[in-house]
């Protein structure tokens, strides 16, 4: 195809400019590329925490009602739903935590430690002690690091927990756990048959949570129940919508930044090629004097910025798997109650990046592309030979 | 239409309009022998120029027809226009116009490869109509690496790859010395004779012109003279 020599050539009478024009599509793409990672590192890491450290589907009390009567048979309809894993009844209340002259306001949560670890994996995130220490129906508690550091106390200690109604009992600390989110501070374990005995109320509970095989089949499953049951079902995305949306939204607006990113660099494409058209503007003319159309005049200077385009992208991706690489590998110093516990920028590396970064400068770069190849294929033969 | 002649210009007018008229062609009619060697001659603004780009259907004219083996050229879309110009036509320029990107052999190909054939077929035949024109030993330079007059004879190896009919010359020696521009009129005579095809100059040399054929003299855009050679 002569086209492609004469493009090929054109490019290479330029050397020093092209290869600027190269670079700017090189480091376009590779900053996009590690944008990409970095965007698809946060969102999955902060998909993953979510759904590992929440139930998939909470099932909360019918409309008016404070609690789940007879909930055994409940969690055993849902537990016979297709993909569902495990359910876990808890029993939550508002109490006050004290020991000694400190005292915090927490969530206390009855739960069956089994069935709790198996709806989210709790024993991972402990510090000290075992969540499992909670089947002892004794008057045991487990809490967060945050929340033992504001109260000064450790494992072994005593504290008292107070609920409103002036009741208050005493709980001895047998674990630690730490994962790295506000329920750190505020959430505190127990065993459900104590705090049922302590609440007074009766074989209750406020709610129960769900695990399923696919967490993102926990919308339509909440929806089932909700229907069927009549109580609340509530699936993660729901739970989360305000956040997955803002996601979302931030995703959209990052597109805009490529756009603008890819501009710039497609701007660059288009300055060499109208240079190129100008330079050569008599060579067009006699291409076209020896029989050269005027649509292969245009695919000399399309190819020109797909030949630029495409170099620029297999550099750019190169540059960007490489930066990615590096800062995935730098561990920052940050507190690890921040950022669900990271101790280094969220990257992942994922093909589909590279291909969109890709795909995307190259249609910039053709579009960048079209300017000077219509210019130049629009141009008259006989003006082109004489202009020189 | 008439066997003999493959050009046939009838009534051909060409306008230039850019707030004033200028009428560049005047109702020129013209026919040109098959294999024939003629010249244009006129002095600057006659439309020698002008006519010729007509005839190499570089441009159209404002009214007339101009018959090219008995097709009119004038009612041709853009893509037949470059399908005949590829495989009829072959140009010499003042400037030679090499591609300065490739070198002489390359040059020659591109005609070639421009109709679509085969690149090693297409270096095959390059290399034959250089060594015809006296550069077999020049195939690897570039333009900038040889002189104007090698240029020239690259741009005429290149103007005959394609075994056009007709082959056009605009000034073909006007930017050569003498000794050169001799040289490269013997080289087209020789051609001409060797390959029978038809060769329309246009020239500034009274002399030259002399030496063919047939002069066609333009003066304000009009055929002033058509006087066969006898010598």
């Amino acid at each position: 195809m002569f086209e492609f020599d004469v493009a090929a050539r054109h490019i290479k009478s330029r050397r020093r400019q092209t290869l600027f024009s190269i670079i700017a599509v090189a480091l376009a793409v590779g900053i996009i590329i590690v944008f990409m990672s970095m965007m698809s590192g946060y969102m999955s890491i902060l998909i993953d925490s979510t759904i590992e450290n929440q139930a998939h589907i909470t099932v909360l009390p019918k409309e008016g009602e404070d609690y789940i009567h007879l909930y055994h048979g409940l969690e055993k309809h849902i537990y016979e739903q297709e993909g569902v894993e495990a359910v876990s009844s808890y029993f939550q209340g508002d109490a006050a935590l004290q020991h000694k002259h400190n005292a915090e306001g927490v969530l206390l949560y009855g739960i069956n430690p089994s069935d709790e670890n198996r709806v989210v994996n709790r024993e991972k995130d402990m510090l000290a002690g075992e969540f499992t220490s909670l089947e002892n129906p004794g008057s045991r508690i487990i809490l967060g690091f945050k929340l033992a550091e504001n109260l000064d106390v450790d494992m072994g200690d005593t504290v008292t927990a107070q609920i409103p109604g002036a009741k208050t009992i005493d709980f001895t600390i047998t674990g630690i756990f730490q994962t790295g989110t506000p329920v750190d501070e505020t959430v505190v374990f127990t065993n459900l048959r104590r705090l049922q005995d302590f609440y007074g109320l009766g074989d209750v509970v406020t709610g129960m949570g769900v695990r399923m095989s696919d967490a993102y089949a926990a919308e339509d499953l909440a929806n089932g129940i909700d229907l069927e049951t009549g109580y609340d079902a509530v699936s993660w995305i729901e739970q989360n919508a305000e956040i997955l949306n803002m996601l979302e939204m931030s995703e959209g607006m990052v597109y805009f930044f490529y756009i603008i990113i890819f501009s710039i660099s497609g701007f660059g494409i288009a300055n060499i090629l109208i240079m190129i058209v100008m330079e050569k503007v008599g060579e067009i003319g006699m291409l076209m004097a020896m029989g050269t159309s005027r649509q292969s005049i245009m695919l000399i200077f399309l190819l020109e910025a797909v030949i630029l385009g495409m170099a620029g992208v297999i550099i750019g991706c190169i540059l960007g798997y490489a930066a990615s690489l590096a800062i995935a590998s730098i561990t920052i110093p940050i507190p690890p109650e921040m950022y669900f516990g990271m101790d280094h920028l969220p990257v992942e590396i994922e093909l589909k990046n590279f291909i969109s970064a890709g795909i995307f400068a190259m249609v910039i770069n053709i579009i960048a592309g079209v300017f000077p190849a219509r210019r130049a294929s629009k141009m008259d033969p006989v003006e082109a030979i004489y202009s020189v | 239409m008439s066997d003999k002649y493959i050009i046939q210009i009838k009534n051909v007018t060409k306008i230039f309009g850019d707030g004033v008229e200028i009428k560049a062609l005047d109702g020129v009619d013209l026919d040109i022998v098959r294999g024939e060697f003629l010249s244009i001659i006129g002095p600057s603004g006659s439309g020698k120029s002008t006519l010729l780009n007509q005839i190499g259907i570089l441009d159209t004219p404002t009214s007339g027809t101009i018959l090219l083996n008995g097709v009119d050229v004038t009612k041709m879309s853009d893509k037949e226009r470059s399908r005949t110009r590829n495989k009829e036509l072959g140009f010499i320029f003042q400037y030679h116009h090499l591609l300065p990107d490739f070198n002489a052999l390359e040059n020659v190909m591109m005609p070639l490869l421009i109709s679509g054939i085969k690149s090693s077929q297409a270096r095959e035949v390059a290399r034959k109509v250089l060594d015809e024109v006296g550069l077999g030993d020049r195939m690897k330079h570039r333009p900038n690496q040889l002189s104007g007059g090698q240029n020239q004879r690259v741009a005429i190896a290149r103007a005959l790859a394609n075994k056009p009919s007709i082959v056009i010359g605009d000034e073909p020696t006007g930017n050569l010395d003498s000794k050169a521009s001799d040289n490269i009129y013997e080289l087209l005579r020789q051609l001409n004779s060797e390959h029978n095809q038809t060769f329309i100059l246009v020239t500034h040399d009274e002399g030259m012109a002399a030496k063919t054929d047939r002069i066609i003299r333009l003066v304000d855009g009009r055929v002033a003279e058509n006087s066969v050679n006898s010598g």
